[in-house]
């Protein structure tokens, strides 16, 4: 009995690795329980339905893994090593966070699977793509780098606060984390000499702090005339305790939990006057027409939180189509050095009211970005200077208004609404 | 100056409101219970749910919290601490595991994304220079009010002085007609109900988040470690201790070393003199 | 020693059979026995420490941490081969675990495992702060160099040096110093009172349990390639470590290789049916009613399933 049943699975087990053979299978790594990864699952999940309606690719349909992280370093490894080995992938594509994608690489450059990360905008990860091409072929991020989004920062301090709310000088504020250090070594090098604010002191704060009321007073008496933040990691707190304790400062910066439409309910509307910059698209972004499409598709079929894909849901979504036309020019995933010259040349420009709006392509090896004077390759393209005709710019800078709407304030091509200080500061 | 006095004073009220839960359970077992943190953080979320997603009054909430916390610690002494007898090794890590599943269990219910909890009461007043939240104002007087109300308890009631008995010496206790059973049963329902209590303020000066149990659990720890086992007293003094000395590192040093000090303050007492600086002798 | 045939009959058999281990099972199951095997390494280190001497550590992160960002920082900031990062590393967590016995000397039960809590945070907050040119801050230190490529190679790294020190343990608790220590656990007292030295023993104990700590962290730490704050001191790894020596059997050799095995298999298995947040509620609610059931471990229910099964036949 026992002997006839194994051989029956037996069979059964061979019989669906045959047909398995037959199919493309795409492993999606990252939280299942938070609003990045779901954007990234879902936005991925809704282009191999599209996908596989119109085909399938190279005549396979097309099916999708998951494996999660938790936001956990070493449960990214164990689920990239599952998607890998147990469930033996061909593409991967990621919704991580920095330090989750860090930990997965060395089994990324083992593995070689082409994978794509939508949320990841961590500058070191290129810096590998220009040491050690070879080595990391498979990976392509569609994401702005962190250092052209902090570059192209500097030009909404010159444009909007130094030009528009004539101010002369900055206190910053940022956490104690890598992000901070990054982002906030690139805005004080650059914000003096390009934008012409002093710099009148650096706060690095903690992320544990409970009560910022001190941290607020030491940024008052610097004299400075706003408050530069820098937040990745419970970025809550302090903006919450700014509108909660009515700094007299403006405050503008970088904060990451302001990134998702949820931000409003989940601060219980207490985020107000809070500006961020943000990668694209961002909320309160105006979008072109296959993106909206894709939007209302989204809201069509998912009713859960995020009720509007983040960014890397719309990257997840137009790159994995990206990564499988790559695979189709390529004949498949296997070949990867085939597989990444497709995809680099990958192209898809989407226009807004005859304007290039939104551009998914990436930077070739050796192609030289005229601001920073670096490559980026392998990276998601982006421009660094008005008026933004080669691709989108690197970042936007969102406004959350008191009473909870939310727009693009800068570049002023994007812009839909304007740049503005809580009601409580003078 | 005076704003270093005004915010140490606001921080540390909170703090000691935080630690006295773990104070308790901590005198009367001998038991790091480590899911005290899962109080705190259930407390916050309860509070959250009642008022701000129902729509319930912030009162309502507020008391639904601090049941449901007591509760809790009922169901943790009935179900935990009794069948393993007591065993303080045994216990500790049955709580660190009931916490980690309690994480899981909040992410499961509300998602991994943090929260701000509306202030409970709003408004801000300005003290010689220093902002202070109307709603931080009410944690503070809500945190000395639980205190006293807790220290008259103790000192002033039967079952209070019974409570002592017990922290003293258990066995001591029953030959002179006390229960400690029952004396236990209480003292995990009070710390639950106080744990909970303490997460509402704590929660809406900081955040909700699925991991914010760990922050509580090690403020009180060293709290508790450092001011000895069964003071209220000492842990209202050295919650003020580590209070300021965070206020001040903050404020005049590096905010980036806030926590740093505390450890190190922590090991410095507990290595010289392990009976905390308010405790008594321990056999 | 009590040694007896039968007993190396034994390991050559275990060690057999987890070498062998390749030729039955796929390449994913290696990769999760690979994990299996370093916690069953750090779950010995933490045994021969807390299990035996009964001083509660919540420390354990702090020094398998140790090991790691000492290899990586050697190899990847100045260049050292890992054949000498590696010695250096289990050298610097043994004066870690010197560290970990200064409060030892003195306190004991819950104060001892508070003061090792504060060390384990005291790091996690240091190591961002003090010198992140050095230790990468939060986002840690990427491309450490590879001992070995590929699942079966590193499955038998792992298994080698974890069955390397599952044995060396293991003859070491059969000396006459692993029955003091036993003892130490018992009732520190009496030992005292039988005039050995205590404070040497524990220091033995405490150094013994660093080394393998700081071993079996460095081996981990070139086995994962990149090595962030958060993945070492942190509760949740602590919560690991614990829970396998518990949920296996404290005091023996093959509980803890046996709770390492099961907490780290669990997870995983649990994965295809519970692929979200589910699955890490399923698998603590599991720990903790085994727990519950027997806090003396698995071992204990296979002895007590072992002694029935020999009660009903005679």
């Amino acid at each position: 009995m026992t002997f006839k049943y194994g051989i029956a699975t037996t069979v059964a087990a061979t019989l669906m690795a045959t047909t398995a053979m037959a199919e493309i299978k795409v492993g999606f790594i990252g939280s299942l329980s938070s609003d990045t990864g779901l954007s990234t699952l879902r936005g991925a999940e809704m282009a191999i339905d599209e996908l596989n309606a119109a085909g399938g690719v190279m005549g396979e349909q097309i099916t999708l893994v998951s494996a999660d992280t938790g936001e956990d370093v070493t449960e990214g490894v164990k689920a990239y090593e599952y998607l890998a080995e147990s469930e033996e992938v061909d593409f991967i594509i990621s919704g991580s966070i920095d330090d989750v994608s860090l930990g997965w690489l060395p089994r990324m450059q083992e593995f070689q699977i082409p994978t794509l990360d939508t949320w990841t905008s961590y500058i070191g990860i290129i810096d590998m793509v220009v040491e050690d091409p070879d080595l990391m072929a498979p990976y392509f991020m569609n994401i702005a780098s962190d250092e052209a989004l902090a570059t192209l920062y500097i030009n909404f301090g010159a444009d909007v606060l130094k030009a528009k709310m004539g101010w002369e000088s900055v206190v910053i504020l940022a956490e104690d984390t890598a992000f901070g250090e990054a982002i906030t070594g690139l805005v004080t090098d650059a914000l003096g000499p390009v934008a012409g604010i002093e710099v009148k002191e650096i706060i690095n704060y903690d992320i544990g702090t409970v009560d910022f009321a001190p941290i607020f007073s030491k940024a008052q008496a610097s004299g400075a005339d706003f408050i530069y933040q820098v937040s990745s990691v419970n970025s809550q707190v302090i903006s919450s305790q700014y509108v909660k304790l009515q700094v007299p400062m403006a405050m503008t910066g970088v904060n990451v939990s302001a990134l998702g439409l949820e931000y409003w309910e989940d601060t219980g509307g207490a985020g107000g006057g809070i500006s961020t910059l943000s990668p694209i698209p961002s909320v309160g972004f105006e979008l072109d027409p296959v993106s909206a499409q894709f939007v209302t598709d989204y809201q069509a079929r998912y009713d859960s939180r995020p009720k509007m894909p983040h960014f890397n849901g719309f990257n997840a979504y137009h790159g994995l189509k990206q990564a499988m036309a790559a695979a189709a020019e390529a004949g498949g995933f296997g070949d990867v050095k085939a597989w990444n010259a497709a995809m680099l040349k990958q192209d898809l420009k989407l226009e807004k009211d005859g304007k290039l709006w939104l551009r998914y392509g990436f930077w070739q090896h050796g192609e030289v970005e005229e601001v920073t004077q670096r490559t980026y390759p392998q990276n998601a393209l982006f421009d660094l200077t008005a008026p933004y005709e080669d691709a989108q710019p690197s970042m936007v800078v969102i406004q959350w208004k008191e009473d909870g709407s939310v727009g693009v304030v800068y570049p002023f091509e994007y812009a839909n609404t304007e740049f503005e200080v809580p009601s409580w500061v003078k | 100056m005076m704003q270093i006095i005004i915010q140490g004073l606001l921080l540390s009220g909170l703090y000691a409101l935080i630690a006295m839960g773990f104070m308790l359970i901590f005198s009367i077992g001998r038991t790091l219970n480590l899911a005290y943190g899962a109080y705190i953080m259930v407390g916050g979320y309860i509070y959250f749910w009642l008022s701000q997603q129902i729509g319930m009054p912030k009162v309502v909430g507020f008391l639904g919290a601090v049941v449901v916390g007591a509760i809790m610690g009922l169901l943790k002494h009935r179900l935990i601490v009794k069948p393993l007898k007591g065993d303080p090794v045994a216990v500790e890590i049955s709580t660190l595991i009931l916490a980690v599943i309690m994480q899981s269990a909040v992410v499961l219910l509300f998602g991994d994304a943090s929260k701000i909890l509306l202030p409970i009461i709003p408004g801000v007043v300005t003290i010689s220079g220093a902002q202070v939240t109307y709603n931080i104002l009410a944690a503070t007087v809500m945190s000395w009010v639980i205190i006293l109300a807790l220290y008259a308890f103790i000192r002033g009631t039967h079952t209070g002085r019974a409570m002592q008995a017990v922290s003293m010496d258990q066995k001591g206790a029953a030959i002179s007609g006390v229960d400690p059973d029952r004396i236990n049963m209480i003292t995990w329902a009070i710390s639950g109900g106080l744990g909970a209590a303490g997460g509402v303020f704590f929660a809406s000066y900081t955040q909700l988040s699925p991991t914010m149990w760990v922050a509580p659990v090690i403020i009180s720890v060293a709290i508790v470690i450092v001011g000895g086992i069964g003071s209220i007293i000492g842990t209202l003094i050295v919650a003020h201790i580590i209070g300021f000395l965070e206020i001040i590192v903050v404020a005049v040093w590096a905010p980036e070393l806030r926590g740093v000090f505390t450890m190190l303050l922590i090991i410095g007492v507990l290595i010289m003199r392990p009976q905390g600086l308010f405790g008594r002798e321990e056999h | 020693m009590n040694l007896r045939p039968h007993h190396f009959l034994l390991w050559a058999a275990f060690i057999a059979l987890m070498f062998a281990m390749p030729q039955f099972v796929g390449n994913g199951t290696l990769r999760t026995m690979i994990f299996a095997c370093y916690l069953a390494i750090f779950a010995i280190s933490w045994d021969i420490l807390s299990g035996r001497t009964g001083y509660i550590s919540f420390g354990h992160p702090f020094l398998v941490g140790i090991g790691a960002y000492t290899t990586a920082i050697l190899t990847r900031r100045y260049g050292f081969p890992v054949e000498a990062s590696i010695p250096l590393a289990v050298l610097f967590t043994m004066i870690g675990g010197l560290i970990v016995l200064l409060p030892a000397l003195r306190i004991k039960g819950s104060y001892f495992a508070l003061v090792t809590l504060a060390v384990m945070e005291l790091m996690y907050q240091l190591v961002p702060v003090v010198r992140p040119d050095l230790t990468g801050g939060t986002r840690g230190i990427s491309r450490l160099p590879a001992l070995t490529r590929g699942a079966e190679n590193g499955y038998y790294l792992a298994a080698g040096l974890m069955l390397a020190i599952a044995l060396f343990a293991w003859l070491l608790m059969r000396t006459r110093l692993g029955t003091a220590l036993w003892a130490i656990g018992m009732n520190e007292e009496s030992v005292r009172g039988s005039g050995l030295s205590t404070t040497r023993l524990k220091s033995f104990a405490f150094l013994v349990s660093a080394a393998i700590a700081g071993l079996g962290g460095a081996f981990y730490a070139h086995y994962l390639g990149t090595i962030t704050p958060r993945a070492f001191f942190d509760i949740n790894v602590l919560f690991q470590i614990i829970v396998a020596v518990l949920i296996g059997g404290a005091g023996t050799i093959l509980g803890p290789i046996i709770g390492a095995f099961f907490m780290v298999f669990m997870l995983e298995w649990l994965r295809p049916f519970l692929p979200g947040q589910e699955r890490f509620f399923v698998y603590g609610l599991i720990a903790l009613l085994l727990y519950m059931y027997q806090p003396k471990g698995i071992m204990a229910i296979i002895d007590s399933g072992w002694a029935k099964l020999r009660g009903a036949r005679t």
